[in-house]
Order: structure tokens, then C-alpha cells, then sequence
């Protein structure tokens, strides 16, 4: 057990600090700063850079074979707003966020709550959900195209049957986003699930003892008591979804053959937008750039709008930091995870896994 | 130290009843049944296609239900085509480890001081992290490689790991579950005892982070090991990860599915066993609930 | 034992990232005057067996095969590279509709013109790898000449010659001609005569010299009477009938082979092998001897050699032996990619070459006899592929998704053609 000792010079009165005592407030005041630089140094590299390039790529006509261009300011972003592709592209990246972003939140919080109990042989009914996420693109792709085929797919073969009529998963606008959503939330449902159990195992049975003794039953145990509790969580993984859904790409990608979105962009998403700008024919990377930028700007604001409609949904307003005691006593009110949100010109994180990280699969 | 008896206080919840009263009925296993199917079914379909055959394939839309019995064959064909598979292998399981256990150790490590240290600037500094992520990142594919380029690392497999080492989905992640998971007093103990800042992390706060931790590893482990993009941008053929090894079956204009999704199913077969030792991890016990009782 | 996990997942981690460090591609020689060559294919260009051939007849040279599954991965790998300025094999494969736009960068190729490979190649070959200042910069590999497959089992249950030299009579020589068989084959048959409108206006507009540009580069599509005739011509076609719908490659395309989708189909060499895989076990496929319009070609390779290379002379001389006929031959033979070479096409094993699940049609001494009767080097500038996606979804929107009538998604096609500036 290390102990307080003086280190050279004979021991002093009290108010000249030792040696190791001011070692000690050094590594106080500087631990913080050094824990958390390995993140801000290794996103230096592969995070600031990228994103100072992009905006210095945006402000010129830029080839992505043949290099800087002129300097056209903001003509490659007024270029880009008035294309009606790109609102097509927004529109499609909204409706499909929109179409997954809920049904997945909402599905794993049920899910999670299922596997809360004390069921038997947890891990493997827990790892189960989280099966999906194990599977390469390529074959989640083969899978969900020959079950969407338009005209030899499973589900229009079964909507036949049953008398339906085909729907043109491939040829019209609503039909394809939900395709897609589904093919979304195939993937992700199990790995947000997850994150909600970690959650809701770190609340305390005292809590729901609590509740039952006040005569709570458990749907309603799972609305006061659960969901409250959840908070810190719930935010951050409706702010983790917001920022990967707006930045889909792999799934609608391998929609067909030909990645583009479909004959009429009838699920080209933003990204889409911008890899088709920067790699495809144009190869107009001063354009793709400006759309990179407009988008980050729009997650920047949509995960905002997010978090402050997330917050009201539980019960109390929380201050920011954590005093000791309302940890100490375990109550409902958790500090939020999140602290203030202002909005900030942030930048990319390099090619690291994460929630819908867009990997630019082909 | 002082905290070590009140972290061996921490065990097993003990296996006992619902606080309802009641085992999980039929409803919840069924439900969870259905859920498993429909999660496991596409692990199953690249398995089936995997023990078919390119005809078969293309005859039939949807497969049986029964294997063909052709696995261990494609296996073998996989294995032996021109792919590389085991230095694929070795390099995945490479670059999946180092990524993940260094993204636990620095994410814990940036996750804690946010969420239990004061120093200025840590409001904002966490929403610039957490604003990082908001960036599409298919553009900076082409900074990054210029990067990689002047630092001679084309083709090496720190392209891949360095970048990834910590993420700002995993800082965001374990500070989110430091803040309710780790009692402030139990820090100020150990500060009380006598430990330095870092011996403080090392013996209360990572023990604490452990099931979170275990998750953000397993999740790391996983994404590492399917990303395929950048890896192939970066490494090419020459020095594969897996999933770059295994695309490579499709080359050639007609794509022999069972080639191709035996590879896949191969592919997948490692994450089981992790999934396995991970999920030991995730069951066993949480902190919280011993300390507040 | 805390410690004990922790220090043993440090130990773990240094030493991954030593190791790292060990399986990290072979660099350069030690200058000894041992070289390393890199090269970098796609989809399959049969050079396995003649690399080694040439590291045994070399031993000075190592040469280092790196591949990529698709043309577009291997597209987008090089433009990344290109674009950053390193990182480029010694000799990078390329397909024949990336040319448009290297073509403008000739300075990052090197000037492959060499006596050894003159008059080596078809003319029309050569041409679409020379800049305009007249410098090589590929050496070309295989080449899409295209026949047409068509169905012999299905014509004879709809009456019609299924003999190849009688059904060559019966398509005739122009597209009129096809069209018409088209209609003969439709009135006794329910099989839809061609899969989509997309694919055939994708053989007819490589037959025209100036399609969507003229020679200066400027863009003409939108007024070419030529371009709005062939995309009437085919809706047309589609309207009456004859089209299957099927967009190329997707799911129902590839499902279609084993449903009797389509009667007939435009062949390039390298589509025999995607017939016969995703129609296993189909019987009745066989190949005319004919293609309207003469002739057309449909694809093709080079091999270039970057400027970034350290060694671009032993890279040169690699793709010279690399694309010799007799090398050609060899790839032919292995994974039968086409030959582009004069000598090649006589050669007594391409002119012999059948094909089994064609009902052993003669397929080397056919599109042997295809490829010569290509006259028509498109004109490809740098907007080229732009226009013709557009033009392709176009199509799609009419033909397979059957979303939007002929006239309006020709507006949108003239829309997007104008966002391409």
C-alpha cells in the first residue's frame, strides 16, 4: 500500500508540498488528458485529416483521377442543392432511416426485455439474436435478392399464393425502402438488442422489488421503471442509429446489380449519391465532397433534434455531472450520458467498426 | 486494496424465480424461438448453398431444408483455389484481436475519464467525439491511402489496425456505461487509498466496465473480422483479410455459389467460437447490483 | 489472476502487432539485379500457369499475382490509387470501357510502342488503347466478339429452323432482320424473344461511331437522331412483345436461365461460360454464326503498365510475352478468355475449340470469324459511360420496371445527360 512519504529534502511544514504530493496533483490534473488523447491523437490521423481534405476537395473542381482543379468556392455546393438527385437521395435516406431506425429500437427493447428474464441457457439464446450480424454482406445480399426477386423471389411467390399479387420490391419507391429496411434490421436488430440488455442488467432488482411491493405489475414495471432506467442508453443508441442510418449504404447497395439505386433512384441514399459522384462515371470528386459535407451537417442537426426529443420521453430532467449521492442511493434519476449537446465541426473516424459503420461494400 | 473486498463481493446473480413470481412461461420461449430462426436463417442458407452445388443452385430458388452433404468438398475446393486462405485467416484473426483489445483498453480508458474525471474542457471534448462519427467516410478513403501511402504502409496489416485502434462508437459506449455502472465512491476510495489515477483505472474501473467491455469486444472482434472495404483498398489480394480472400471466389463472370457461400460459411465459423467465449463474459454478473445491495 | 489475463492480452497485443509487421507483403529485391513484378488482374484472365512459365524461364524475376473478384473493385482499387498517387502494381489489367477516361491521363502510362508488337493485335484493338498524340498505353488481351445464342429446342417447337447454319439465314444480317425472326418466333411461342430492351441497344449503339459524342468530345446524344431512333426502335420491340424485361445480371436474369426466360441473347465469348453455369443442366442452347449489323464487340482487356512502376521496362517486357498469341492461346485454353491477336485467331487450337453444352458448336472458328467482321470503333470520350448508364436506366424504366412511358423517361434521360456537365 503506498503511503505518504517525503523524498529528499527533510521534511518541511505542511504547506510546501512534497515531491510525490505534487506528482500526485500532476497525475491528477494530467491522467485525464493523456487517457483520453490516444482517441483525439489516432482521429487526428485518420479522422481530421480526411475531413480537412474533403472540405479543401469541395471548394475546387477536382478530378478524382486527374486532381485539383480550379478554385470554385461554393459552386460545387450550389451545384449540388439544386440537383433534384440529391433530394431524391435525401428523401430516400430519410424514409429508409426512418422505416429502420424505429422498428429497430423499438423491436430490441421488447427483445431485450424478453431476454431480461432469468430464462435458462442465457448465453445461447443471447448470442442467438446476434447471429445476423455474424453474416458476411455477400450473403446477406445473395439471401435478401433472391427472397425480394421481383419475378422469381420467395415473398411474391408467397403473396401470390395467398393472393396478394406481386409487389414491385425493385420498381417502386415504398415497396424498395422497406426491402431495405427490412434487410437493415435483419442485420442490426440483434447488436442493438444487445446493448439494451447490458443496460437493463445494471439495473438494480432493488428497484423492481421497489415497484412490485408498490404493486406494479410488469408491463408496467417495464414503462416506469425499466425505460427511465434506460435513459443514458436509449439516447445513446437512438443517436448512434441516427448518425449510421443517415449514412446507409451497404444494404441498399447490394439491392441490385447495378448499385446505383435503382432505374428512377428509387433507394439511392445519400452516401450512394456521393460514391456515385466521386467514383462512378463523373468521377467529380469536388462535387462528392460537397455532399459529404451537407450530409454531415444534416446528421450533425437530425442527431440534435434526436437527443432533445429522446430526452423528454422519460420521466426527469437530470443534471449533468453526477453528484455522488444520487449514484450512491441508486435512484431513478442516471446523469445523462450524453451532457450537452452543441453542435461542433466534428470529423470522421477512420475505417473503425461501430454501429452501421458504412463499409463501402461492393 | 481497500476496494478488492468489495469487488469480491461481487458474484453470480443466484439462479432464483422472476420477481413476478413465475419461471418464463411458454410465450417467452416461444417467442424467443422464433426470433433465433429468423436470425440464424441466413448462417443456415450460406451453410445449405455451401453443401450444394452450382446446378442444384441455380435449379432451385429456395433450398431444402436438408443439406446436400457437399460441404466438406467445397471446403476442400476453397481451401485449395488460389485464394490464400490461411494467411487470410491468420491475418484476420490478427487484425480482429489486436483491433479489439486495443479498442476495450483505450476506450475504457478514455470512457472512464470521461464519465468519473473532472478536467476542463470534457463536455465539449466528449460531444466532439461523439460528433465523429457523423462524417461519411466513403471520401476519406482517398486521404487515408495517401496517409498510408507516405507512412510505406500499403499492404501491411497495421493500415488495417491502426486506424481502427480506438473508436469513437466505443469511447461513446463505455463512457455511457461508467456513468451508471461505476459508483463515484468507489473511486474516491481507492483515490483515498492511496492509488495513482492509472492504478485506479486498472483495479476499479476496468473490473467494473467488464460486461460492457466484453460486449464492445466481441462487437469490435465481429466488425473487424467482416469489414471488407478498406482492407481491400489497403491490402489488396497480396495480403488478405478474410473477407477479401473469400470475395475473391467470385471472380469470373459466373459466380459458383456453392464455392462462394462455402467460403462465407467458413468465414463465419471462428465468430461462433468467440461468440462463445464472449458470451461466458455477458452472463456473468454485474457490479452494480452487489454494490447497491 | 487478473493481472495474469491483463498482462498475457498485452502481451497478445504487442506481439500482433509485431507480427504485424512479419506478414506484410514482399517488398523490392535487394537490387542484386533480382526483380519483383507485381500484377494486377481481374475476374479470370488464365495467366496461372504462364507466370510460372515465365519465372522458371526468369529466374531473375519474381512475379507477385494479385487479383480482384470484379472489374469494378478492381476499377475502383486502381482510381484510388491513381488519385493518390502510388500504390499501383507494375502492371495493371484493365477492360476496355475504363479507356474513355485514362485515355485523358496519358501521362501516367507508360508508352508501351514497341516493334515486337507491331501488327501483333486487330486494328480496331489497338486503336481503342492509342491516345490521340498517338502513344500505346495497353496491350490487349481478350476481346467480347459477339454472335448470338439462341435456343434451339424452343425454335423448333415453334416450327422454325434450329439447325446454327439455317438459324444464321433465318436472323439475318441486320437488326430489321432480328426483329422480324423475332415476331416469326413469337406468334408460335410464349418465351419472350430477348431479355430486355437494355441489352440489345447495348450491342446496337457500340456498332455506331458516334453515338453520344462526336469526335471532339462534345456531347451529342440528346440530339442524335441516331440515338432516339435506336431507343425508339427497341421500346418499340419491347412494346410488341418480344422483351423478357430482365435487367442483365439480376437475380430474375439469373433465375430466368432455368425458367426458359429468353430465346435468344447477344453472345460475347466470355458470356458462353455464364450461360452454361447459370444454365446447368439446360439443354438446347446453341450458337448462329451471325450478328446483325455486321459485326460487334462487346468487352475486351489490356494489360498497361502505370507510370508509377520502379521497373517499367521488365514490366513491359512481361506484357509483351504476357500477350503474344501463343501466351493468348494458353489463356484461351485455361480459362477461355478470347484472343485479340491476328495470329492468335488462326491458330489451329482456337480454330478447333468446341463447346459441349452448345451442342458442340465450333465457338473458337465462330466469333474467330465475328471478331473479323468488327469495322466500328465507337467513339468512347469521357462522358461516354455516363450517358449510356443513363440511357440503360432509361431504358429500365420503361422496359423492366415499366414505371414510366417511352416519352417521359426520355426527358429524364435528357436531364440527366445535362447533370453530367
Amino acid at each position: 500500500m503506498p503511503t505518504v512519504t517525503t523524498v529528499g529534502a527533510a521534511p518541511a511544514a505542511a504547506p510546501t508540498p512534497t515531491l510525490r504530493q505534487r506528482l500526485s496533483r500532476w497525475d491528477v490534473r494530467i491522467s485525464p488528458y493523456l487517457y483520453i488523447s490516444p482517441f483525439f491523437i489516432l482521429f487526428a490521423l485518420v479522422g481530421l485529416f480526411p475531413l480537412l481534405y474533403t472540405f479543401w476537395v469541395s471548394l475546387h473542381q477536382w478530378n478524382l483521377i486527374g486532381g485539383q482543379g480550379k478554385f470554385v468556392g461554393i459552386g460545387n455546393y450550389s451545384y449540388v442543392l439544386e440537383q433534384p438527385q440529391f433530394w431524391v437521395g435525401l428523401r430516400n435516406t430519410f424514409s429508409i432511416f426512418l422505416l429502420s431506425g424505429v422498428a429497430q429500437t423499438l423491436g430490441a427493447l421488447a427483445l431485450a426485455a424478453v431476454l431480461d428474464q432469468n430464462i435458462r441457457a442465457k448465453t445461447f439464446w443471447r448470442m442467438g439474436v446476434l447471429l445476423p450480424y455474424v453474416v458476411a454482406p455477400v450473403a446477406v445480399g445473395v439471401i435478401f435478392s433472391k427472397m425480394f426477386a421481383d419475378q422469381s423471389g420467395l415473398f411474391n411467390a408467397l403473396l401470390d399464393k395467398v393472393g396478394i399479387g406481386a409487389i414491385g420490391w425493385h420498381a417502386d419507391v415504398l415497396p424498395s425502402h422497406i426491402a431495405i429496411a427490412t434487410m437493415v434490421n435483419f442485420r442490426w436488430t440483434g447488436y442493438v438488442t444487445l446493448i439494451f440488455l447490458a443496460a437493463m442488467q445494471a439495473i438494480p432488482r432493488e428497484v423492481y422489488e421497489a415497484a412490485l411491493m408498490d404493486g406494479a405489475g410488469r408491463v408496467r414495471q417495464f414503462f416506469s421503471v425499466t425505460i427511465p432506467m434506460l435513459r443514458p442508453t436509449i439516447i445513446f443508441v437512438v443517436i448512434t442509429a441516427t448518425i449510421g442510418g443517415l449514412q446507409i449504404f451497404d444494404e441498399p447497395r447490394v439491392f441490385d446489380q447495378s448499385g446505383l439505386g435503382g432505374s428512377d433512384r428509387q433507394w439511392m441514399t445519400v452516401t450512394m449519391y456521393i460514391y456515385e459522384l466521386g467514383w462512378g462515371p463523373q468521377k467529380n470528386f469536388g462535387r462528392a465532397a460537397a455532399v459529404s459535407w451537407v450530409l454531415f451537417l444534416i446528421i450533425i442537426l437530425v442527431g440534435l433534434i434526436n437527443f432533445m426529443i429522446t430526452r423528454r420521453i422519460a420521466a426527469s430532467d437530470a443534471p449533468k455531472s453526477p453528484p455522488p449521492e444520487a449514484v450512491a442511493t441508486g435512484t431513478g434519476a442516471n446523469p445523462d450520458a450524453a451532457a450537452a449537446h452543441r453542435s461542433t465541426n466534428g470529423a470522421a473516424t477512420g475505417d473503425a467498426p461501430g454501429p452501421r459503420h458504412p463499409e463501402v461494400t461492393l | 486494496m481497500s476496494s478488492a473486498p468489495q469487488v469480491r463481493r461481487i458474484g453470480l446473480r443466484p439462479r432464483r424465480k422472476n420477481l413476478n413470481g413465475n419461471r418464463p412461461g411458454w410465450v417467452t420461449y416461444l417467442i424467443l424461438t422464433v426470433v433465433l430462426i429468423l436470425s440464424a436463417y441466413p448462417l443456415y442458407y450460406s451453410f445449405l448453398l455451401g453443401s450444394s452445388d452450382a446446378t442444384t443452385i441455380a435449379r432451385t430458388p429456395i433450398p431444402s431444408l436438408i443439406p446436400q452433404g457437399n460441404f466438406v468438398e467445397n471446403a476442400a475446393r476453397v481451401m485449395s483455389s488460389d485464394i490464400k486462405f490461411w494467411t487470410s485467416v491468420l491475418n484476420s484473426v490478427i487484425v480482429a484481436v489486436v483491433t479489439a483489445l486495443s479498442v476495450v483498453f483505450f476506450s475504457t480508458l478514455a470512457g472512464y475519464s470521461f464519465a468519473k474525471l473532472s478536467f476542463r474542457g470534457r463536455g465539449p471534448l466528449l460531444v466532439f467525439v461523439v460528433a465523429t462519427m457523423a462524417v461519411p467516410t466513403q471520401l476519406s478513403i482517398v486521404p487515408m491511402f495517401i496517409v498510408m501511402a507516405k507512412l510505406g504502409w500499403t499492404g501491411r496489416l497495421e493500415a488495417v489496425i491502426v486506424p481502427g485502434m480506438v473508436t469513437a462508437f466505443g469511447v461513446f459506449w463505455m463512457t455511457q456505461y461508467l456513468e451508471s455502472a461505476l459508483p463515484f465512491e468507489l473511486v474516491e476510495a481507492a483515490r483515498v487509498d492511496g492509488c495513482s489515477m492509472f492504478r485506479t483505472f486498472w483495479h476499479v474501473a476496468l473490473p467494473a466496465a467488464r460486461p460492457a467491455a466484453a460486449m464492445l469486444g466481441l462487437f469490435t472482434f465481429i466488425g473487424s473480422w467482416t469489414s471488407f472495404f478498406w482492407p481491400f483498398i489497403v491490402l489488396g489480394s497480396a495480403n488478405p483479410t478474410l473477407p477479401v480472400s473469400i470475395q475473391l471466389l467470385q471472380a469470373s463472370y459466373f459466380k459458383d455459389y456453392s464455392l462462394i457461400l462455402a467460403g462465407v460459411t467458413m468465414a463465419a465459423l471462428p465468430l461462433i467460437v468467440v461468440f462463445i467465449i464472449a458470451g461466458r463474459q455477458l452472463v456473468a454478473g454485474v457490479m452494480q447490483g452487489a454494490v447497491k445491495g | 489472476m487478473r493481472t495474469r489475463i491483463t498482462t498475457t492480452a498485452a502481451l497478445v497485443t504487442a506481439f500482433g502487432l509485431g507480427l504485424a509487421g512479419c506478414s506484410s507483403s514482399g517488398q523490392e529485391g535487394d537490387g542484386s539485379g533480382k526483380v519483383t513484378l507485381t500484377l494486377a488482374t481481374f475476374n479470370e484472365f488464365g495467366y496461372e500457369d504462364l507466370i510460372k512459365e515465365y519465372m522458371a524461364a526468369h529466374p531473375n524475376v519474381t512475379i507477385e499475382h494479385k487479383k480482384a473478384a470484379t472489374s469494378n473493385e478492381a476499377r475502383d482499387n486502381m482510381n484510388t490509387r491513381l488519385a493518390a498517387g502510388s500504390g499501383l502494381s507494375d502492371i495493371e489489367a484493365i477492360e476496355v470501357d475504363w479507356l474513355p477516361e485514362l485515355r485523358q491521363y496519358p501521362d501516367r502510362f507508360v508508352d508501351l510502342k514497341s516493334d515486337s508488337v507491331k501488327d501483333r493485335w486487330l486494328p480496331w484493338k489497338v486503336k481503342q488503347a492509342t491516345t490521340d498524340d498517338g502513344k500505346l498505353i495497353g496491350y490487349g488481351t481478350d476481346i467480347g466478339p459477339e454472335a448470338i445464342c439462341y435456343r434451339a429446342d424452343l425454335f423448333k417447337a415453334a416450327g422454325l429452323p434450329s439447325d446454327r447454319d439455317q438459324v444464321a439465314t433465318f436472323l439475318g444480317s441486320t437488326w430489321e432482320d432480328y426483329f422480324a425472326a423475332g415476331k416469326k418466333f413469337q406468334a408460335k411461342s410464349k418465351v419472350p424473344w430477348m431479355e430486355s430492351a437494355g441489352s440489345i441497344f447495348n450491342a446496337m449503339v457500340n456498332q455506331v461511331p458516334n453515338a453520344y459524342e462526336d469526335n471532339d468530345g462534345k456531347v451529342i446524344a440528346t440530339e442524335n437522331p441516331q440515338v432516339r431512333q435506336m431507343y425508339d426502335t427497341v421500346l418499340q420491340a419491347s412494346k410488341d412483345g418480344l422483351s423478357a424485361g430482365l435487367a442483365q445480371w439480376s437475380t430474375d436474369w439469373t433465375s430466368s436461365f432455368q425458367r426458359n426466360g429468353f430465346a435468344t441473347m447477344v453472345c460475347p465469348a466470355w458470356m458462353l461460360g455464364v450461360i452454361e453455369g447459370n444454365g446447368a443442366n439446360v439443354k438446347g442452347w446453341d450458337v448462329a454464326n451471325t450478328f446483325p449489323g455486321g459485326g460487334g464487340n462487346w468487352g475486351g482487356s489490356f494489360l498497361t503498365v502505370p507510370a508509377q512502376s520502379k521497373h517499367p521496362n521488365e514490366a513491359k517486357a512481361l506484357a509483351d510475352w504476357l500477350t503474344a498469341p501463343e501466351q493468348q492461346v494458353k489463356a484461351f485454353q485455361a480459362k477461355g478468355t478470347f484472343p485479340s491477336q491476328e495470329a492468335a485467331l488462326k491458330s489451329p487450337e482456337l480454330l478447333a475449340a468446341t463447346r459441349p453444352y452448345f451442342n458442340d458448336a465450333p465457338t473458337g472458328k465462330i466469333l474467330a470469324e465475328r471478331a473479323k467482321a468488327v469495322t466500328v470503333v465507337p467513339f468512347k470520350g469521357p462522358k461516354y459511360s455516363g450517358i449510356n448508364d443513363a440511357m440503360q436506366q432509361a431504358l429500365g424504366r420503361v422496359d423492366v420496371t415499366k414505371t414510366d412511358s417511352a416519352a417521359a423517361s426520355w426527358d429524364k434521360f435528357v436531364t440527366a445527360v445535362k447533370a453530367l456537365g
